[in-house]
C-alpha cells in the first residue's frame, strides 16, 4: 500500500536502471531531505550540533567503510587510521594557508595514497589475514601520532584546526557547520546511490562474491580493490578532515584510535553490509544511541528518585547498549538495513496480502 | 507501522528531556557540570573523585549553601569518548552550566575549543593540555594543580635534596608509557638536566604496560640513582614486581600522583615500603575536612558511596578539586553577589589566594596570569601503613617551567 508497485512499468533499460523504481521510496528520500535541510529550524540546537552534525559525518564515513568492505568485500580494521591521515594532512595544509576547499582534497588524497599503499601491500592477503594488516595500518598510525610532535601538534598532541572556510566565507555557526555535514554527506550518498548501477560497482560486487571467479569473467579483481581502498579512504579522509573542521575543531590521536576503527567497522555491520540506508541507521546506533541511553537512564533514576550510585549508573546505558546490538543482530543477522528492508516488504503488499490467508 | 512507533518513542523521549530543561532553571542552584569517564579509561580514579565531589557538595548545602543558594554537581558519564564529552557538554551547557570538569585528556582536548569560544569555565585538574596554566591565552581554562611539567621538576627538586644539592654525577631514570601522557616530562626533564648536570636515562613502557621485564633489566644495567615513574593503576604493580626481581630498591621509585592506595594494596603494604609519589593534596584520612565529612554523612548513614571509596587518596583529590571550585564559588558572591555569572566565577577563581582547603592540599593562589594555582607538589613515602611527607610543599624551577608553557601556549591560535 505505502510501496506501491502497481503503475510501476519499466519499458527501457534507463527506466529500470532508475535509483528509485518505487515513487514512495523517492518521496520517503526527499521528505529526509527536507526534514534534514530544515533541521536547524525546527529541531533544538543541541540536537543539530552534537547529535546530527557527527551522525551525518559519521554515516559518510560508514558509507565509505561500506564501499571497501560491504561492496568490494575487504574486511577493514584500520579506517580510523585512514581517517586521521585525512584528517592531519588537511589541518596541516590549511595552518600552511591552503584554502579549506583545497586542504579537504589534500587530506581526501593523502588518506588516499596511504589507504591504497597499504592496500598495495595487504592484497596478496585475504580475508582475516587482510584484516590484521589493516589492523597494523592502525596501530603504525597510532604509533606515529603519538611520537611525532610535528604532526600532531606538540607534546599534549593536539593540533588546532583554523576556522573553516568555505568559498570566501567564514563557517561558524552551527548552522553553518551542520549544513558543511550534511553537503558532504548527501554527496557522499548520491555517489554510493549511483555506484550500484555502475560498470564499476558491479565489478566491485563481483570481486566481493568470488574474486577468481570474478577474473575469470574478466574483471581485474586486483586492479578492483586497490580502486576500492583508494576510494573508501578518499571519502574516509575527507569526513575525518570534517570531522574535525565541523566538530572537534582540533585534532587528537583519541579521536582516531583502534577503538574508532572497531566503532566504524561496527556501525557498518550493525546498519548492514552493502546497505545505503543501514550505514545511516549503524551510525545512529554506535554513535547516538549510548549517549541517549545514558540520557534516559539518568533523567528515568531522577524522576523515580533512586540512589544509584553513579558508577553503577554508568555502566546501565552500557549494558542496555550492548543487548541493544545483540538483540538486534539476533533478529536480524544482516543489519539494520535489511530490518527496515523487511518492514519495506512488508508494506509493499499490506493489506493486500492478508487476503490470501 | 513498527518504524513509526518508535520513530514517536524516540521523539517523545526527546521533548521529554527538552521539557525538563527549564524546571530545573527555575530551581536555580549553583551546578557544576561533571562530566566523567565512570566507565572505561579513567575509572581507576574518577568514581572516588564523583564521590568526594558529590560528598562535598551536600555537606556544603547542609551547612547553608554558597550565598544561600544551594550547590548541585551532575555527574554523567562520558565513557572517554570525546563525542559524548562534547554531547554532555552541549547539553549541560545549555541547561545554564558554566562551570565544567571532565577529568579526561581526550575529552577535556575536545572541550576546550568550545569552552573558550562559548565562554565557560572548564577546570581540569590534572589533565588535558598543561600550557592552560597560562592565563594569557587560556582564559576560560583552569588547571588547577600542578602540571606534569612542574610536578616533574619539583621531583627533580626533591632529587637534588636527596644528593645535597649537587646533581652533577647522579642518574636519574624516567620511565613512563609511551603515549603523550607520559612523554609530556620529558622535555622540561631534558632541560633541567642540562641546567643541572645530571644524566637522563629513558625507559618508555609500551602500553597498557603489562610487559616491563625488558624495561626494568635495562634499569638494573644503567644503575639509576632515583628513577622518576609517569605511569597509572596496575603498570605500578607490574613494576614493583619487575623492580623485585631486578633486586631494585623501592625507594628509588618516585611515581607521579596517579598512584593509590589500590596500587598500595596490590603491591603488598609490606612491599611497598619506601615508594615514594608526588602529590598536590595531604594523602590519609587525618584532615579536617575529611573527618568533617564522616561525621555529617558517613556516621549517619548518608554518604554518596561506599567508605571504602573515601579511603582512597583519590577521594582527597576529588575534596581538593572540588573545595576550589566551591571556594571559588563563595569568593565570586563575595565579590559581585548574585546570581553567579561566568565572569563573576572566573573573578572568584582568580581571587583564590593561599587557599588549602583546612590543611588539604597545597595552598594554591590563581591569577589572571597563572591559572595552575602555583603549581606546588610535595614527595610523601609510604612506611608500610601511612604516608609520610619528605618535603614541603615545594615549586621550584618556575622559570624552566613557564618557559615550557609558553614555548608551548604561544603556538595556540596561530
Amino acid at each position: 500500500m505505502f510501496y506501491r508497485l502497481s503503475g510501476v512499468y519499466h519499458t527501457n533499460y534507463i527506466s529500470d536502471s532508475r535509483i528509485y523504481k518505487v515513487p514512495a521510496d523517492r518521496n520517503l528520500a526527499l521528505a529526509l531531505l527536507v526534514l534534514g535541510v530544515a533541521a536547524p529550524f525546527i529541531a533544538p540546537s543541541l540536537y543539530v550540533n552534537s547529535y546530527m552534525l557527527p551522525w551525518l559525518i559519521w554515516t559518510s564515513a560508514a558509507l565509505g567503510l561500506n564501499l571497501v568492505t560491504g561492496w568490494a568485500g575487504q574486511l577493514h580494521l584500520g579506517y580510523a587510521a585512514v581517517m586521521a591521515v585525512g584528517a592531519y594532512s588537511a589541518i596541516h595544509a590549511a595552518r600552511f594557508g591552503v584554502p579549506w576547499e583545497f586542504a579537504l582534497i589534500i587530506g581526501g588524497l593523502s588518506a588516499s595514497v596511504i589507504g591504497s599503499l597499504f592496500a598495495f601491500a595487504a592484497l596478496r592477503a585475504k580475508g582475516l589475514y587482510l584484516a590484521l594488516t589493516t589492523l597494523a595500518m592502525q596501530f603504525i598510525m597510532d604509533w606515529v601520532l603519538t611520537h611525532s610532535p610535528a604532526i600532531s601538534g606538540g607534546s599534549h598532541a593536539s593540533l588546532q584546526a583554523p576556522t573553516l572556510k568555505l568559498l570566501g566565507q567564514e563557517i561558524t555557526s552551527d548552522t553553518g557547520l551542520y549544513y558543511v555535514a550534511l553537503a558532504w554527506c548527501l554527496l557522499v550518498t548520491i555517489f554510493m546511490l549511483n555506484l550500484k548501477r555502475t560498470g564499476l560497482g558491479r565489478a566491485l560486487v563481483a570481486v566481493r562474491e568470488k574474486d577468481y571467479a570474478a577474473a575469470i569473467l574478466g574483471v581485474h579483481s586486483f586492479y578492483y580493490k586497490i580502486v576500492a581502498f583508494a576510494m573508501s579512504s578518499f571519502i574516509g579522509g575527507v569526513s575525518g578532515a570534517l570531522l574535525v573542521a565541523t566538530f572537534f575543531f582540533l585534532a587528537a590521536p583519541e579521536q582516531f584510535s583502534v577503538a574508532v576503527s572497531i566503532q566504524a567497522l561496527a556501525m557498518v555491520i550493525v546498519g548492514g553490509l552493502g546497505s545505503i540506508i543501514g550505514s545511516y541507521f549503524g551510525v545512529a546506533l554506535i554513535l547516538l544511541v549510548p549517549g541517549l541511553v545514558n540520557g534516559v537512564v539518568v533523567t528515568a533514576s531522577e524522576q523515580l528518585g533512586m540512589q544509584i550510585n553513579v558508577e553503577t549508573l554508568a555502566h546501565i546505558p552500557n549494558a542496555v547498549y550492548g543487548a541493544l546490538i545483540v538483540i538486534i543482530l539476533l533478529i536480524e543477522p544482516l543489519g539494520l538495513g535489511k530490518l527496515y528492508g523487511n518492514i519495506r516488504d512488508y508494506l509493499m503488499v499490506w493489506p493486500f496480502d492478508q487476503l490470501r490467508k | 507501522m513498527k518504524l513509526l512507533s518508535r520513530a514517536a518513542l524516540i521523539h517523545a523521549i526527546m521533548f521529554g528531556m527538552a521539557m525538563s530543561i527549564p524546571a530545573t532553571v527555575m530551581a536555580k542552584p549553583f551546578r557544576i557540570g561533571v562530566c566523567y569517564d565512570l566507565s572505561k579509561a579513567y575509572t581507576f580514579a574518577t568514581p572516588q573523585v564523583a564521590q568526594a565531589a558529590k560528598d562535598l557538595a551536600e555537606l556544603v548545602n547542609r551547612k547553608g549553601g554558597i550565598g544561600g543558594e544551594q550547590v548541585e554537581v551532575i555527574v554523567r558519564d562520558h565513557g572517554n569518548e570525546p563525542q559524548r564529552g562534547v554531547e554532555c557538554y552541549e547539553q549541560l551547557s545549555r541547561e545554564g552550566v558554566f562551570v565544567f570538569d571532565t577529568l579526561s585528556t581526550p575529552v577535556s582536548l575536545a572541550v576546550l575549543p568550545r569552552a573558550m569560544e562559548d565562554g565557560r569555565v572548564l577546570m581540569q585538574s590534572l589533565v588535558g593540555r598543561g600550557d592552560a596554566v597560562d592565563g594569557t591565552v587560556f582564559d576560560w581554562v583552569y588547571p588547577i594543580g600542578p602540571t606534569y611539567w612542574g610536578q616533574a621538576a619539583n621531583d627533580i627538586a626533591y632529587i637534588k635534596q636527596l644528593h645535597d644539592g649537587d646533581l652533577s654525577n647522579v642518574k636519574v631514570g624516567f620511565v613512563y608509557f609511551d603515549y603523550p601522557f607520559g612523554q609530556e616530562p620529558i622535555e622540561i626533564l631534558k632541560t633541567l638536566s642540562k641546567k643541572e648536570g645530571f644524566e637522563l636515562l629513558l625507559y618508555p613502557v609500551p602500553l597498557p604496560g603489562n610487559d616491563q621485564s625488558g624495561v626494568w633489566s635495562k634499569v638494573r644495567r644503567d644503575k639509576p640513582d632515583q628513577i622518576v615513574v609517569w605511569m597509572l593503576g596496575g603498570a605500578h604493580v607490574v613494576a614493583s614486581k619487575e623492580m623485585k626481581r631486578n633486586g631494585i630498591p623501592m625507594d628509588k621509585y618516585i611515581s607521579v600522583n596517579w598512584l593509590n592506595e589500590v596500587d598500595i594494596a596490590n603491591i603488598g603494604a609490606k612491599n611497598a615500603i619506601g615508594i615514594k609519589r608526588g602529590t598536590n593534596v595531604v594523602g590519609g584520612q587525618d584532615i579536617p575536612l575529611y573527618k568533617e565529612i564522616m561525621a555529617e554523612l558517613y556516621d549517619k548513614g548518608n554518604g554518596n558511596g561506599p567508605i571504602e571509596k573515601t579511603q582512597d587518596v583519590f577521594y582527597n583529590t576529588g575534596l581538593a578539586m572540588y573545595s576550589i571550585m566551591f571556594e571559588a564559588a563563595r569568593k565570586a558572591v563575595e565579590l559581585q553577589g548574585l546570581p553567579l555569572t561566568p565572569d563573576s566565577y572566573r573573578a572568584g577563581l582568580e581571587s583564590l589566594r593561599d587557599f588549602d582547603a583546612n590543611g588539604l592540599m597545597a595552598p594554591i593562589t590563581v591569577t589572571a596570569q597563572d591559572h595552575g594555582g602555583g603549581g606546588a607538589t610535595r614527595i610523601e613515602m609510604w612506611d608500610g601503613a601511612a604516608w609520610v611527607p619528605q618535603t614541603d610543599w615545594i615549586s621550584e624551577y618556575s622559570d624552566q617551567v613557564w618557559a615550557v608553557v609558553k614555548e608551548s601556549s604561544s603556538k595556540f591560535g596561530k
